[in-house]
């Protein structure tokens, strides 16, 4: 039987994004009217997760929502991860109106179109439980993305970043495939937890190796790890800001909820997670030693948060790593954390680079001279990336680091905190410029109403989470016992 | 002025009288949280009260949290000892976290020193400084950290606490500074976390491995509980003690503080040198010693050479500088000396004092950073070679300044002589009595250190306030108004009652102190 509540979120998404062809097609000149549609969308989709069933994930029902033979579930896990999802790019939305305004986008309505497509992509990849649906998900969410990216027609740094993306993104879907079909092949099934079973009752073959290996890097390519990296930097500076950071945020989330729905489900046989979760640790210090140092050298502000973008990754992975309730439950803190943090500082970005048009560190000089506001939120947000209270990416830290250091990678928290130390410097690089240096033109920079309102919100999520993080860490613990 | 002192006395009375009376019933607000609060309120009122009453709402509750500090190290029940007023609420089970504060023998006097700092800060800096809500918010926050930090009892709050401070002191020195503040601002920001990612894995490493899942302060320093192995120990103990170094300024992990309060606003130094400093130190009393006893004695020596290595090459350093305020800067350093090289005695004598240093020295060098305050406002330098006879035109600045330099000395009657010569007698015992060996042979050099520093002071107090009359600027000086002396009493006046009557300071830090060497076990 076919539970359309397990894929309202979905449907909502999708039929905004032809309404708004639809209105583009027809009224072209109506550029409010699809900014709000698009908005409204996002939020109606919102509001259907309490509906699915799991009761805002809070208390987890015994029987969430499923459909197409339990190909698609609305647990407690997929509902956190799509409310993450939607947050972002409800933000990212926010972001995107002035931006496309002062470049004079002529297609809006596909823009937005293609954004919430992609988000409709990233959502049901969280409630996946079988590998075909989840990725065809994925490839829904890159394939929007790869076009985002080279919206810019005329700039040739956008399309290059799009050509980049596009050929390591297929090649990179093209390995975790490849992965995919030998576990099929192995298993004879493509549902995740039967898989797991399969591979728990047979003996361990060195074609499993391999196959882990391949989706452990089509992953990581995804999320960013390094070595996988090379793109990141590149495809961050390259895209229109907006697609940076919806990039940044709803794609490595969407990829942490197939990571942690594929490993913790299907790939817990005792010979597989020792392969896996060692190359992860691997990957996960060298993404927090190379994103950060090769941070520090940056002079233009989305190249560097896309180099810092590779480092966040490296602490999420720990989360990954620990696993269970804390792990899982860490990660999804943190993810939240991460989410307010690093869409304000891209929020404060768009607002500014709409009117300097500079996107290097020091057109932020005397930020705080021409609009206070946007400095503080920009300081709160990097604060809080950085890993200080008390902001909320303090304690999303810490939750990650114990719960690592309780399963015995007390070395890659180390390394985390050593490397947290050292990514202060870089961030600290553009709070001086927002804080302590003159302003070059002193005008002030007018934020609307809209981004303030959503600033504020962003301000208010990275402050509590700080001070009070227990009921969202224990919302996060309980999505996170649906997979164990 | 009447003002001023109406607004100060009325909180404080209310702070000490009225608040935790029966009149409000008995558990009317918990004491210790609203004590940790008063700064958060005072940062909120002075953001959102128009700019020209920021400085007022700042007072008001500072000098309200002073009443409450007052209230709590009069209530507390030295004879009972351990930690009273605690206050607990359940937080993440899972992960062993929860909001717990309690104040002890040891914390106790330091409430007193972190309120008294904040309210001579408000007043060091009435002439509104550019932006003053901006400015006191951070102040009051800066504040709250150190509150919350010396009354934590749980680690993940300690910790919370303490970084709460940076971010202020960081935008402080930053905006407010002089001279070059931006590369000061950044060294001050990077090197104390540095040493706090030290810190923070010390603790997840102690959380870990207790096996009790517990931030707990009071469970995790007790060994019958815990059961670290003493290669553990050995291991983790010079991680915390680096991490809490680096907060004390210990050699050679002192380069930020010179620059940080040379470059900071008179407050934020004050605030700075005289109370975050401490911290570090009462982390390793707190945290280090108890629950790594033998790591303690296995590295302590080390610590003591690096001790006296702080107060004989920061007090040579000092000696060089032409700069008043790095003069004292460097002072500030030497004299964390004492109080480390206190804490490495491992000894009842030595430990009262070390704790004893920890307020004298933050009493102390408020003051005097509070005084080159002033003299920088009134001649608009602060090289003392361009300075001379200034009491000729101040003499109530030029006699303050004597006080200080006699307190800085440690002349009998000032809380540094009594702080620094239980430091002495207990180096002194541990050496020779079957402590730590090393200390007979640093003994001699930690007493010489003293008499550099009776050197560059008097030097400096010769230089700048008496001979011939020479300043930068013409034009009339004013001597200090009662308003720019209240504050510098009020320090001066705590440092003389510990100095003239240390008995019941020192009976309170031995409250927690003594069960402490106990548990320690004194030497092998």
């Amino acid at each position: 039987m076919i539970e359309f509540s397990a894929f309202q979120t979905e449907i909502w998404l999708i039929a905004t994004a032809l309404l708004i062809i639809g209105v583009g097609l027809f009224l072209p000149g109506q550029k409010k009217a699809m900014d709000w549609l698009a908005l409204l969308g996002v939020l109606g989709a919102l509001l259907t997760l309490p509906c699915s069933g799991s009761r805002c994930g809070a208390v987890v029902c015994a029987m969430p929502p499923e459909a197409f033979h339990g190909f698609l579930r609305v647990d407690g896990l997929a509902v956190f991860f799509k409310g993450l999802i939607l947050l972002g790019t409800f933000l990212a939305l926010v972001a995107s109106f002035r931006y496309l305004d002062s470049q004079a986008v002529r297609h809006r309505s596909e823009f937005l179109a293609i954004l919430l497509f992609s988000a409709a992509g990233a959502t049901s990849l969280a409630g996946s439980q079988e590998l075909i649906t989840l990725y065809v998900s994925l490839e829904t969410l890159t394939i929007s993305s790869f076009l985002l990216a080279a919206f810019l027609k005329k700039d040739k740094a956008s399309n290059e970043a799009g050509l980049k993306y596009l050929l390591l993104g297929a090649f990179s879907s093209a390995l975790l495939l490849f992965g995919f079909s030998y576990l099929y092949g192995l298993t004879g099934t493509t549902v995740i937890a039967e898989m797991g079973k399969s591979l728990l009752a047979q003996p361990s073959s060195a074609i499993e190796v391999l196959a882990v290996i391949l989706v452990v890097a089509g992953l990581a390519f995804k999320i960013s790890l390094a070595p996988f990296h090379m793109w990141t930097p590149d495809v961050y500076e390259g895209a229109p800001l907006p697609v940076t950071a919806y990039l940044s945020v709803v794609s490595k989330i969407a990829g942490f909820a197939a990571l942690a729905r594929i490993f913790w489900v299907g790939l817990t046989a005792p010979a597989l997670l020792p392969v896996w979760t060692g190359l992860f640790a691997v990957l996960a210090a060298l993404s927090m030693i190379l994103g950060n140092l090769e941070a520090l050298p940056q002079t233009n502000l989305k190249r560097l948060m896309g180099y810092s973008s590779i480092a966040q990754a490296g602490y999420l992975v720990t989360g990954l790593l620990a696993g269970g309730t804390l792990g899982i439950g860490a990660l999804l803190f943190y993810l939240a954390a991460y989410l307010f943090a690093n869409l304000g500082v891209f929020l404060v970005a768009a607002v500014v680079s709409s009117k300097t048009g500079g996107e290097r560190i020091v057109d932020y000089a005397g930020l705080w001279k021409r609009e206070p506001f946007l400095a503080a939120v920009l300081t709160a947000g990097l604060f809080s990336l950085a890993g200080l209270p008390p902001f909320a990416g303090f304690a999303g830290k810490w939750f990650l680091f114990s719960a690592a250091v309780a399963k015995g990678y007390t070395w890659l928290a180390l390394l985390g905190v050593l490397f947290s130390a050292v990514s202060l410097y870089y961030y600290l690089q553009i709070v001086r410029q927002a804080l302590l240096a003159e302003p070059k033109d002193p005008s002030p920079i007018e934020a609307g109403l809209l981004e303030k309102c959503v600033l504020g919100f962003c301000l208010m999520a990275i402050v509590l989470f700080g001070f009070w993080p227990t009921p969202i860490a224990q919302w996060a613990q309980s999505a996170a016992s649906s997979l164990f | 002025m009447i003002s001023i002192l109406t607004v100060s006395l009325v909180p404080l009375a209310l702070g000490l009288f009225l608040f935790h009376s029966e009149a409000l019933g008995p558990n009317a607000l918990p004491l210790l949280s609203t004590y940790m609060a008063l700064p958060l309120v005072a940062a909120l009122a002075s953001f959102w009260a128009p700019a020209r009453l920021a400085r007022w709402a700042t007072l008001f509750f500072a000098s309200a949290q002073l009443g409450l500090a007052l209230k709590i190290f009069c209530l507390y029940q030295t004879a009972l000892g351990g930690y009273q007023f605690t206050e607990q609420f359940p937080g993440l089970e899972g992960l062993g976290l929860h909001y717990a504060l309690g104040v002890d023998g040891l914390s106790a006097p330091l409430l007193i020193l972190v309120s008294a700092v904040y309210w001579a800060g408000v007043l060091a800096s009435w002439d509104s400084p550019a932006r003053p809500k901006e400015y006191f918010a951070f102040f009051s926050l800066m504040t709250a950290g150190a509150a919350g930090a010396f009354l934590s009892l749980d680690l993940f709050f300690f910790f919370l606490f303490y970084e709460l401070d940076i971010l202020p002191m960081f935008l402080l020195i930053g905006i407010w500074g002089s001279g070059r503040k931006q590369y000061a601002a950044t060294k001050f920001a990077l090197y104390l976390v540095g040493g706090s990612a030290l810190i923070l894995v010390g603790f997840l490493a102690l959380h870990f491995a207790s096996g009790i899942n517990s931030f707990d302060i009071r469970v995790l320093g007790d060994l019958a509980q815990t059961g670290f192995s003493p290669a553990f120990q050995n291991f983790w103990f010079p991680v915390l003690g680096v991490g809490f170094g680096v907060l004390l300024a210990l050699i050679p992990f002192h380069t930020w503080s010179p620059d940080a309060y040379a470059s900071a606003p008179t407050a934020a130094s004050m605030m700075n040198a005289g109370v975050l400093k401490t911290l570090g130190g009462y982390g390793l009393l707190r945290v280090a010693l108890p629950a790594l006893p033998d790591g303690a004695k296995h590295w302590l020596p080390l610590f003591a050479v690096l001790a006296v290595l702080n107060m004989l090459y920061a007090s040579l350093v000092a000696l060089r500088q032409k700069d008043i305020k790095y003069v004292v800067a460097y002072s500030s350093v030497a004299h964390c000396g004492y109080l480390v090289l206190g804490i490495c005695t491992l000894e009842a004598t030595g430990f009262s004092g070390a704790a004893l240093q920890m307020v004298s020295q933050g009493l102390l060098t408020a003051f005097a950073f509070g005084l080159v305050g002033l003299i920088e406002n009134r001649t608009g330098t602060r090289q003392w070679e361009q300075l001379g006879g200034l009491s000729a035109l101040a003499p109530v600045l030029g006699g303050l300044f004597m006080l200080n330099t006699m307190a800085n000395v440690g002349l009998p009657g000032f809380s540094s002589f009594v702080a620094e010569f239980m430091v002495f007698l207990g180096a002194f015992r541990s050496g020779f009595e079957g402590g730590f060996a090393i200390l007979k042979i640093l003994f001699p050099i930690a007493v010489t250190a003293i008499v550099i520093g009776a050197v560059y002071y008097l030097r400096l107090m010769q230089n700048v306030f008496f001979g011939p009359v020479r300043r930068p600027t013409e034009g009339p000086f004013v001597d200090l108004r009662s308003r720019e002396i209240l504050p510098l009493v009020l320090l001066l006046v705590l440092s003389l009652a510990i100095g003239l009557y240390p008995k019941p300071w020192a009976d309170m830090v031995n409250s927690s102190l003594v069960p402490l060497i106990d548990h320690l076990g004194g030497f092998k």
